[in-house]
């Protein structure tokens, strides 16, 4: 996700594109992407070198490519959005590429750019989403079983206080800086003539570039990635609610899509024969009259349970008090002399 | 007069129901200069529902209206419509009657300071005849009842109706001089909505003139019909409140309907002049300004029963005024009622200064109330500002208003002494100017 709008943010979009990238060629499909950009760098009227998004000066590495599919663009990279993504309450008309269909064996890897401050991360310049927020939408992800594990990376100031509510298992949390501390950008090129890449970002794609999908390397190396003298923020990790020892952990497990393959050299052969098959699972001999609907829920029963309101009648001193009041200064008024008519 | 009074009722009538089958009616409901959190047909409804429910229509806070009003719908909110109806046209004959009977005393009283030789001998085109004074209670019901202000109330279904007939009764019964009416009618305006407790001054001052005791502290019959006066009306808030108590056996209408009313914890914008300052006013002082704002309105009674304790009706038309004005949730069909009376004081018309101005400064901001609220909370290119700067020009408007038929009023009371043709000590010509 990069929430960043506007020409000199052109850094989050190429961070944002650079983790697409290596996760795209690690294997992860676009179809298991939700790619959210909030500004359009390679066709914006700014840029130098249209249709290009680069991530290191001196336009080494184009980042945007030919099959980039961007799921939330523009003004649709919103909080309400993002949150919506995450725990799954769309509207039923969202096509596919726009929702996470994940369930609670699969691994997801959240990566958020843009600016941030003390608890927050700020969208397109007009909303924010707090820690506190993102903390809820991860729960509320937990608890409808739609991750396995979570590994969630942020690259913005003070990204670690995104991390600090996280209180639902299986999640694994990198920032690029502690709260307090800016994050820094990169390298600036002068042909384009905006900072290119964030230093984090920038030395995890370094990293990314030397992963395949067969590498053994753990979470460990990751959290190594950017010393505080490359990268002048102190990088920041989390792992208490994680519950395999990061050792352990690949990377290929969130970057890449690694399927375990089990090559053989026997052959399996399938019975055609289906008959002793059905033996084995007897015919009920019973025959037991079929349910109707009706005597399975006893609406008659239902509809007698709720007690009858009693309607709220005023009581009767009240209404006696009142008309012998109104009587007695009708009388006082007018005189006695009325009485003989009434009775 | 009847038959004239009696089309007009018609017409009336006409025009109400007409607005009530058309779909302007659930547009006006919604209008919060017609409907405050006092007085909201919606709440009233809500209220009675909660009954229905079994619990208390005051549990949280919906209903301000008092339990005398649940009384009165429970067993007529089928016909509301027809109650509201009744309402308006039983308060436009009571004015009509108060207004006749009023004229009658005016023009006694003429006739006795004529004779008495009070007035300057160039007065005559000042004087009043019964021939202008005919058709004046005609013109007050008429005014009333189809007055835009009274429709949208009626529309609205807005209790402010049902106070607008109790405080017409209460005007009737003093003007007719019955004491124990008029202390009834007074404590059942009171019980509903606190303000017209200034009015008792008022009332007091003309029973005591009907009754031709001198108003002067040391005379005994002047604090015997005072206290009189003042027993009657206590003792029957008392009693009507005590039998509020009886009706769902428990005092927390209380706080519901005068705590409301005298903290305003409900800051929905309305025609007054209370929402802006406390929505935007710290906790610290809110206590302090509540307290201010409050002694607003009950604090102009004294200064003005000292000037005008020889016309208490008029005096009686000025609070009136002052009350929907400064009240705390104020809304058009309080106006109504004080506009009523503008007719009776139609005389004052040739020293009236700003009557143009005024007119279409309050024309102009009832259209711009609609529009402002529309840009405010629809549109959102205008802000609270905008609403609550027409507001103040609204308020702004009706207390020139008030002020100029003040000044008008003794203006001409001044020249009716002191004759038309002003001059100083040395001949020339004066000008009356009000200090």
């Amino acid at each position: 996700v990069c929430t960043s709008r506007f020409w000199f943010n052109y850094r989050h979009v190429a961070n944002t594109l650079s983790v697409y990238r290596s996760v795209k060629r690690l294997g992860i499909p676009d179809s298991h992407i939700v790619l959210m950009l909030a500004d359009d760098m390679a066709c914006n009227p700014r840029n130098p070198k249209p249709a290009t998004v680069f991530s290191h000066k001196n336009m080494e590495l184009n980042v945007y490519g030919d099959d980039v599919e961007v799921d939330y663009r523009s003004y649709e990279v919103t909080v309400e959005n993002f949150l919506r993504v995450l725990t799954g309450r769309i509207p039923p008309s969202t096509p596919r590429s726009k929702r996470l269909l994940s369930d609670d064996r699969s691994n997801i890897l959240i990566y958020m750019t843009g600016h941030g401050g003390n608890g927050f991360l700020k969208f397109q310049d007009s909303e924010e989403i707090t820690n506190v927020e993102l903390a809820d939408a991860f729960e509320q992800m937990w608890q409808k079983r739609r991750y396995n594990e979570l590994l969630f990376i942020i690259d913005t100031c003070q990204g670690a206080s995104m991390y600090e509510r996280f209180y639902s298992p299986n999640i694994m949390a990198l920032a690029s800086s502690q709260v307090g501390e800016d994050s820094l950008s990169h390298q600036p090129d002068l042909g384009i003539g905006v900072h290119l890449m964030d230093r984090y970002t920038f030395y995890v794609l370094e990293f990314l570039e030397e992963i395949h999908p067969a590498s053994q390397t753990n979470m460990n190396d990751l959290f190594q990635v950017c010393p505080k003298s490359l990268c002048v923020s102190t990088p920041g990790h989390r792992t208490d609610l994680f519950q395999r020892d990061p050792q352990n952990v690949l990377i290929t497990d969130f970057f890449g899509s690694v399927r375990k393959v089990e090559i053989t050299t026997e052959t399996i052969s399938l019975d055609r024969d289906v008959a002793g098959f059905e033996s084995k699972f007897p015919r009920d001999e019973v025959a037991t009259e079929p349910l109707k609907y009706a005597e399975q829920l006893p609406v008659a029963q239902i509809i007698h349970q709720k007690p009858k309101q009693k309607d709220w009648h005023p009581p009767g001193g009240f209404i006696l008090g009142l008309w012998a009041l109104i009587i007695m200064v009708f009388f006082k008024t007018y005189g006695i002399k009325h009485m003989k008519h009434i009775f | 007069m009847a038959a004239p009074l009696v089309l007009v009722v018609l017409v009336a009538v006409t025009v109400r129901a007409a607005l009530y089958r058309s779909s302007l009616a659930a547009f006006i409901s919604e209008r919060v200069e017609v409907a405050s959190p006092l007085n909201a047909w919606k709440r009233v409804v809500e209220g009675l529902a909660l009954l229905d429910l079994g619990i208390s229509p005051y549990s949280g806070a919906v209903f301000h209206e008092t339990p005398l009003i649940i009384y009165l719908f429970h067993f007529v909110i089928e016909y509301a419509e027809l109650v509201f109806m009744i309402t308006d046209v039983l308060t436009a004959v009571a004015l009509y009657l108060a207004i006749q009977d009023f004229n009658k005393v005016v023009f006694k009283k003429q006739k006795l300071l004529i004779e008495l030789d009070k007035y300057a001998p160039d007065v005559a085109e000042l004087i009043r005849t019964p021939m202008e004074m005919h058709y004046i209670p005609l013109k007050v019901a008429l005014v009333y009842l189809l007055n835009p202000y009274t429709v949208m109330s009626c529309v609205a279904k807005s209790t402010c109706a049902i106070n607008n007939t109790v405080l017409a009764f209460f005007i009737l019964a003093t003007i007719k001089g019955s004491a124990l009416l008029s202390a009834v009618f007074l404590a059942l305006a009171t019980y509903q909505s606190l303000y017209p407790l200034t009015l008792f001054a008022p009332a007091l001052l003309y029973l005591l003139q009907r009754q031709f005791i001198p108003i002067k502290p040391k005379s005994k019959s002047f604090w015997l019909y005072t206290m009189q006066y003042a027993a009657l009306y206590l003792c029957s808030l008392v009693v009507i409140i005590c039998l509020s108590f009886f009706l769902l056996n428990s005092w927390d209408f209380i706080p519901s309907v005068y705590g409301f009313i005298l903290s305003v914890p409900d800051l929905t914008p309305n025609i007054g002049l209370f929402w802006y300052f406390f929505a935007e006013m710290f906790e610290h002082f809110s206590l302090f300004f509540v307290c201010v704002f409050q002694i607003n309105v009950f604090f102009y009674t004294i200064p003005l029963a000292i000037k005008l304790k020889e016309h208490p009706m008029f005096f009686m038309f000025v609070q009136l005024a002052i009350i929907s004005i400064f009240k705390s949730y104020p809304t058009v069909g309080d106006i109504a009622l004080y506009m009523a009376f503008l007719p009776v004081w139609s005389h004052l018309y040739r020293f009236l200064r700003n009557i143009f101005i005024l007119s279409c400064v309050l024309i102009a901001c009832s259209f711009l109330f609609p529009v402002l609220w529309h840009l405010w909370i629809y549109a959102g290119s205008a802000n609270s500002n905008f609403y609550y700067a027409i507001t103040l020009t609204f308020n702004i408007g009706q207390i020139l208003l008030v002020s100029d038929y003040f000044y008008a009023f003794l203006r001409r009371e001044y020249y009716l002494t002191h004759g038309l043709h002003l001059t100083r000590q040395d001949g020339t010509e004066a000008m009356l100017v009000l200090k």
